[in-house]
């Protein structure tokens, strides 16, 4: 046991190195950024590239990764983050996200596709401990980390830069008015973020050994998750919240083995949280929520007269009739995805709560439905509709403690949420076959008409994202709809109304999950073959990105986003190579220019 | 004022409504096959879905080279009945969307005659119904998943079936060990290859003292490798794919100072790069040698792919290669033409085959599975995987 605890805590100090950086840009300017695991993995694949086709040593290797990892945050500030300042904060992280899409496809483009073996800048195996061999990048890395925390501790309390950093996060109107440039405070604090990012990637690479330039975002969501336990912001929990994560899976994996990794660092992420509510150092003083959309002065949606949303009804119905199988397949996809999203506007939208983690109840609603119709024979239109209410209860089973968090904790208590469903369904092999996935599920039936063309399909999938349309929007100028509004304008005026907001955003998000699970029904359906690795946090993230870019409380937003999203990849298909890497370009450019969305008015 | 307007906008809106009904009623939705026929130009292609980008693209360049040096020859050899052959690749990064999105866009194009791939079992078989239910035949050349040719009959896999493969792998380690280790990668092919190879482990009477799934994106598996090695095994066996067996055996190696045998990795330079000196001795079973084959075709393939690329072709590439082979072979023998590939792989019996011991392979028309390929044993001597007798 004491050789599995000690190659835990080993494996964690990378955690805690990573996570240091995620927590110093939570902490300080209140963006949650999803580029930070691809700005180490660009750190590391320089390091790579210098330590093995150079030659270069750690130090000066070390040295030009600063360099470079540091231009790359202050541009990444000047060009993506400081434009929208002012502006809602998920548009800052939403552009996070195409920028760790450019980097990711960017280094792949200039590295290759290949895993590479990390050059030895360090020596890696030549101490042992209880029968485990580790090396001096080890005990470097480690002795690192540690440093880095105190460093940046000191520097945030006494360095008048850091106390800059501190007053600019707190209030930035106020810093300016002390005469702080808030511009180059910004600027600092992002440069510190990617050069802490990119040394650890040099520490990363030796750790793991095997490398990618795609590993960015794998290192970047258990770096958030191990911040997070630790409570968000705080860079001694940082450290604290990566060796527990270390530990954690070390002896729940030597336990039930690697199958259940999942299981057990988003597991480990819940429990610690409805524990903890503000993770294991967290104080409760962070009250700004930068992961939460809709503030009064928020964007307000765009609406059609009605005859405008007839027109445009009568027009969707018609395409099937007149597109090609080639868009009308495209169109399936941008539909199906079309009615998660649109269902995701109310608890995101209206109700002010964001959700990472909606590939869970999409495929509870592919599976249930799957199941239903293979296994029990159901007709298609009965798994249909029960595959929704069996995704939104389970859903809220699983959700129901976390709506007692406050703030940015619920959104990613909702990572969790997301992920431990899937895992669920993975582990549970004699319902789900596991990792086998389901083979043969029939096509959509519908009154003895089975749906065997694109068209019949995407004519399927149209009529049930023009009901959910009319059901959504029905419900936002509904008296309910008005108490969601009313939650996510102002939660504290709401409860002062002796409005139970948690409940109310439990009510909302079940009504999300029922259209996710509609959703996954039709997925499933259409493919004829689902398992556990097509609902991973890539299908979550862009379910949020969807209706981040039509406009967050905006139904027929929605929809113009999953055009937007899922029509995008296809339309760049000229691009070749550079193809995903242009998608993150126009995701950054939509946002830069209509960080409200698209289907919203500036306020 | 307000009704005339009122009353514009319901005039509006009905002649939009019924203008739309009317421009579609010509229209159906039978599909694109329904209402168009088959052109006639002097090139004909292959549908390819591969990932280009995205985290399998490795794969992806090694299955195109593969295709690109099979389309070379199949023309310089005077394409399929006089026509050109020609190949279309379609980027899916491996994800079922993109699948289920691309497939209709090949299955119209009348120019296309087969398809080829996806890399994954889930993203392939989210096309194989839109391709089955337009009579387009799907060749899933790596796609081992027992139930991948279930979707219909037009849904074909060249690939030895694990239960083949494993059974080989099982022999192969019960000559060597009697107890052992055993760690998989958990997805649909680890999981399946893992159930065959622990049912011939058990007739052979080999004992498992460990084993534990791991997940593909794992970076550290030292939780699962610690017991592995303290249950003292004869022999540590990993059933994976490339990086990952390099991460477990220099793991066992570097980290857990595990010295004992292993079965396990992948005949790609991922692997042997990445475990270096570690992978010395490993034995897989595989179905291509490149310096071992005995086939004379084999031997030329070999040599022009060296040619082309600089280095010996693996099981990827080969299989890839292969792939456009044995359809370009089944349009020569029938016609270039949907309905040509799908009768010729039903009855043509001689498909040349590059992998095992080469000669010729042909299906079996009730699984549509390949029947007589025979996985062969490799081992790495001096940083290279050279066939390998078992003694």
């Amino acid at each position: 046991m004491l050789d599995t605890i000690f190659a835990g805590l080993i494996h964690g100090s990378a955690y805690a190195l990573v996570a240091v950086g995620m927590s110093l840009i939570f902490g300080v300017t209140n963006v949650a950024n999803f580029a930070q695991g691809s700005i180490v993995a660009v750190g590391m694949m320089t390091a790579w590239w210098l330590g093995t086709s150079l030659g270069w040593g750690v130090v000066p290797t070390a040295i030009a990764v600063i360099v470079v990892t540091g231009l790359l945050g202050l541009i990444m500030n000047a060009l993506v983050i400081a434009p929208l300042e002012g502006r809602k904060p998920i548009a800052a992280l939403l552009a996070t996200i195409g920028v760790g899409q450019i980097l990711d496809n960017g280094l792949q483009i200039i590295f290759g596709t290949q895993t590479r073996r990390f050059p030895e800048l360090l020596p890696t195996y030549n101490l042992q401990f209880a029968g485990v061999r580790f090396g001096t990048s080890d005990v470097v890395m480690i002795i690192f980390a540690i440093l880095s925390m105190l460093g940046l501790w000191a520097f945030l309390k006494y360095g008048k830069a850091g106390q800059a950093i501190r007053a600019t996060s707190q209030d930035p109107q106020a810093a300016s008015q002390m005469g702080i440039p808030v511009k180059t405070i910004r600027n600092l604090s992002f440069v510190i973020g990617a050069v802490l990012a990119g040394v650890s990637g040099i520490f990363v690479g030796l750790f793991n050994t095997n490398i990618n330039p795609m590993n960015g975002g794998t290192i970047g969501m258990t770096a958030f998750v191990a911040a997070t336990i630790g409570g968000l912001g705080s860079i001694p929990g940082a450290v604290v919240g990566g060796l527990a994560l270390g530990l954690i899976e070390s002896v729940g994996i030597s336990f039930l083995g690697d199958g259940a990794h999942d299981l057990i660092t988003f597991g480990a992420l819940l429990i610690i949280l409805i524990i903890r509510p503000q993770g294991l150092l967290g104080g409760d003083d962070v009250k700004s929520e930068p992961l939460t959309g809709t503030f009064l002065g928020g964007g307000r949606p765009i609406n059609l007269p009605w005859w405008g949303n007839l027109g445009l009804a009568v027009f969707a119905l018609a395409t099937p009739f007149f597109f090609s199988d080639y868009l009308s397949g495209v169109g399936t996809q941008i539909a199906i995805y079309s009615i998660a999203a649109v269902g995701l506007t109310l608890i995101s939208g209206s109700a002010g709560q964001t959700i990472l983690g909606m590939a869970g109840p999409f495929a509870v609603g592919a599976y249930a439905s799957a199941i239903l119709s293979t296994r029990l024979d159901w007709p298609f239109l009965a798994a249909f509709l029960v595959a929704g209410v069996i995704a939104a209860i389970a859903a809220s089973i699983l959700t129901f403690p976390v709506w007692k968090l406050s703030g940015h904790y619920v959104a990613i208590a909702t990572i969790g949420v997301g992920a431990v469903m899937v895992a669920i369904i993975r582990i549970w092999e004699p319902l789900t076959k596991g990792s086998l996935g389901i083979q043969g599920i029939p096509f959509p039936k519908v009154f003895g008409q089975s749906l065997y063309t694109q068209q019949m399909q995407y004519l399927l999938d149209v009529i049930v994202l023009i009901v959910t349309l009319v059901i959504v929007t029905r419900i936002r100028s509904s008296h309910l709809g008005r108490v969601f509004e009313a939650v996510g304008s102002d939660q504290e005026a709401s409860e002062a109304l002796s409005i139970r907001t948690g409940a109310y955003k439990a009510l909302a998000y079940a009504l999300a999950a029922f259209f996710a699970g509609l959703a996954g029904s039709l997925l499933a359906h259409q493919y004829t073959y689902i398992d556990p690795t097509i609902f991973n946090s890539n299908m979550s993230i862009l379910i949020l990105t969807i209706i981040v870019l039509g406009g967050m409380n905006s139904p027929l937003g929605a929809v113009l986003g999953a055009i937007v999203l899922i029509g995008g990849p296809e339309l760049l298909r000229v691009a070749s190579d550079a193809r995903v890497l242009l998608y993150g370009v126009l995701l950054v450019v939509i946002i830069l220019f209509r960080p409200q969305g698209l289907f919203a008015r500036k306020a | 004022m307000n009704i005339w307007k009122k009353a514009l906008r319901n005039a509006a809106v009905a002649v939009t409504v019924a203008g739309t009904l009317l421009g579609v009623s010509a229209c159906g939705l039978g599909g694109d096959s329904a209402s168009s026929s088959s052109s006639d130009s002097d090139t004909v292609n292959i549908g390819v879905i591969y990932p280009k980008t995205g985290q399998y693209a490795e794969y992806g360049k090694l299955f195109q080279q593969g295709f690109d040096l099979a389309v070379e020859k199949v023309n310089k050899d005077g394409g399929v009945k006089g026509k050109k052959l020609g190949l279309k690749y379609y980027d899916t990064q491996s994800d079922a969307k993109q699948d289920a999105a691309v497939a209709p866009k090949l299955v119209s194009d009348k120019s296309v005659i087969a398809v080829v791939g996806d890399y994954a079992s889930p993203a392939s078989s989210a096309a194989s119904p839109i391709f089955q239910q337009a009579g387009l035949v799907h060749y899933g050349f790596n796609n081992s998943a027992p139930t991948f040719t279930d979707t219909g009959d037009h849904v074909w896999t060249p690939q030895i079936g694990q239960d083949v493969y494993q059974k080989a792998n099982a022999d192969i380690v019960s000559k060597k060990a009697k107890k052992i280790s055993v760690v998989y990668i958990e997805n649909d092919w680890g999981k399946q290859a893992y159930q065959y190879f622990k049912e011939e482990a058990e007739k052979n009477g080999t004992q498992i003292v460990y084993e534990s799934s791991y997940l593909p994106d794992s970076t550290d598996l030292s939780p699962i490798l610690i017991p592995a090695r303290d249950a003292q095994p004869d022999a540590v066996v990993n059933i994976g794919y490339g990086p990952d067996g390099a991460l477990v055996i220099n793991t066992l190696r570097d980290k857990l100072g595990y010295t004992g045998p292993f079965f396990g990795g992948q005949e790609t330079s991922e692997f042997l790069d990445n475990a270096g000196k570690n992978a010395e001795g490993t034995i897989i079973t595989g179905s291509f040698s490149a310096t071992g084959t005995k086939d004379a075709k084999a031997q030329q393939f070999v040599k022009d792919f060296k040619a082309k690329y600089g280095n010996n072709p693996g099981n990827f590439e080969v299989t890839a290669y292969q792939a456009i082979i044995d359809l370009a072979y089944a349009a020569n023998k029938t016609e270039p033409t949907r309905e040509g590939i799908q009768k010729a792989l039903q009855t043509v019996t001689d498909f040349p085959l590059y992998q095992g011991n080469g000669g010729t392979f042909k299906f079996n028309t009730k699984t549509r599975r390949a029947d007589n390929i025979d996985p062969i044993l490799l081992i790495v001597k001096d940083g290279k995987f050279v066939q390998y007798d078992g003694e």
